[in-house]
């Protein structure tokens, strides 16, 4: 398609003109079905590897419409212009994957302020903003951290165990430890 | 010299009803028809007095919706460091957040600290903060992470569409007042409406105050007090004068103001002649009003 990097463009030439005119791109598909009353699931997907499905929705059989967050004026003629939500798939004829894809599209035209967004009226907070306490301010060093070169617990360093729990290690392992084992390990 | 007084701030009650003043209350504008769910037209008949009672409890819960934002300045960053223990150095990849999360105390007094890989305990930066806080204790109206529609490149689509009040209100709902994002938003949506000139925007919104506070401190009043002649709201552009004055009391003009003790057009003549850049505009804009005022009261 020549609008893939410039998908709304399309929607401003003859040929779009020409094929849909005023209307939303929409307007004037049926589905075909068998019996008075339609379906009331969207189809699936129009493309899938094969053949394409026969009368594909409106926005697969035509390959210059392209579902980007940039192209606002398609975006908005699947939202509702009173209410501002997106209309259901079976109301406009399209299918799952296009309509999952458009649904992303339109958050991430919103999220970037290109599209209407509903903003709720959230009141003005009342909180004490001088950031006086502790947990946002400057807390003095623990006295266990005053001096340089203390560590938090006195484990952190080696310390000599007492010489009795030595002792009953000694003893409880004696088959196993090696002659001259020694009391303390080598630094 | 004269004894320093201390400058006049955004919370001092002689300000906000200035301020409140300037704003006005436009009900047809505070309450105006918002895209949502359709519902059929309801229908009320009322007698005069129920009608006055009615009206009365719109402009209470419309005071409510003016309540101006606080202006604060940028929060200081936090760099504290509680322990550093280099037993842990090399133990873990990571690093871990631990969160206070008892639910009666306020966000502001809890305490978030972060434990490094490298063995340093901290306490948690403000962005690192607010972002915890937001998804154990999730406000409405607030993302984990803040819209791109925030970022500079962003904003320039959004003023396009005229929509400096849903920018403001989002920002409100997003960041902390105090927040370095909080405070470019807004001061870049108040340079953008004084370059275009579009101060009805925010007029009879929260938003107002916060703005006129903005301008007037870095004297760039000239474009509203213009469009303040034009509308013919001569009382508000006297509490404008007002308000200049209280905030930069060495200027010529409130020096001559005090001396005179002059009110309403004099104070405005005087302003012009002395502190304002365009001049020609405004005087083109008081002969204007004058006329009108003239061919008014003569017919």
């Amino acid at each position: 398609s020549p609008y893939l990097e410039r998908p709304w463009e399309y929607l401003e030439s003859e040929e779009y003109r020409a094929a849909y005119g005023d209307s939303p791109v929409w307007h004037g598909y049926r589905r075909r079905h068998k019996g008075s009353v339609p379906p009331q699931r969207a189809r699936k997907a129009c493309l899938r590897p094969g053949s394409p499905v026969g009368n594909p929705c409106p926005l697969c059989r035509d390959r210059n419409l392209l579902v980007h967050f940039r192209n606002v004026k398609l975006l908005d003629q699947f939202i509702c212009p009173h209410s501002g939500v997106i209309f259901d798939p079976i109301h406009t004829g399209i299918c799952m994957k296009q309509h999952r894809r458009l649904t992303q599209a339109i958050e991430q035209a919103r999220d970037h302020g290109l599209l209407w967004l509903h903003v709720p009226f959230v009141p003005v907070p009342e909180e004490d903003f001088s950031n006086q306490h502790a947990a946002v301010g400057k807390t003095p060093p623990a006295p266990a951290l005053r001096e340089p070169g203390r560590a938090w617990y006195p484990w952190y360093e080696w310390q000599q165990p007492p010489a009795d729990r030595v002792a009953r290690m000694r003893r409880l392992y004696r088959e196993f430890l090696t002659e001259n084992y020694p009391d303390t390990p080598p630094s | 010299g004269k004894a320093a007084q201390p400058k006049p701030a955004f919370t001092d009650e002689a300000v906000q009803t200035l301020l409140y003043k300037m704003t006005g209350l436009d009900l047809h504008k505070v309450f105006r028809p918002v895209k949502k769910g359709l519902k059929p037209p309801h229908y009320k008949l009322m007698t005069e007095a129920q009608l006055e009672e009615a009206t009365r409890k719109a402009i209470e819960e419309a005071k409510t919706k003016l309540i101006m934002p606080p202006v604060l300045n940028e929060r200081e960053p936090i760099d504290d460091v509680l322990a550093e223990d280099k037993v842990l150095e090399g133990t873990e990849t990571a690093k871990y957040v631990f969160t206070d999360l008892s639910y009666s105390i306020p966000h502001r007094e809890r305490f978030i600290v972060v434990r490094e890989p490298n063995g340093v305990l901290r306490k948690a930066t403000w962005e690192e903060r607010d972002r915890m806080i937001q998804i154990f204790f999730p406000k409405e109206g607030r993302r984990v992470i803040p819209p791109t529609l925030f970022k500079n490149e962003n904003l320039g689509t959004v003023f396009q569409q005229d929509r400096h009040e849903d920018v403001l209100n989002m920002c409100i709902a997003q960041f902390e007042p105090d927040s370095p994002d909080y405070i470019r938003v807004h001061h870049r949506t108040y340079e953008d409406i004084e370059k275009r000139g579009k101060y009805d925007l925010l007029r009879s919104t929260r938003h107002f105050g916060g703005m006129v506070w903005y301008l007037v401190n870095r004297k760039k009043t000239d474009g509203l007090l213009i469009d303040m002649i034009n509308r013919d709201l001569l009382e508000d552009a006297v509490s404008l004068i007002t308000l200049y004055h209280m905030l930069h009391p060495d200027c010529q003009s409130a020096k001559e103001a005090k001396e005179g003790k002059l009110e309403g057009v004099d104070l405005i003549k005087v302003f012009v002649k002395t502190e304002s850049q365009r001049e020609g505009y405004i005087q083109l804009a008081l002969q204007a009003y004058e006329e009108a005022m003239a061919t008014s009261s003569g017919s």
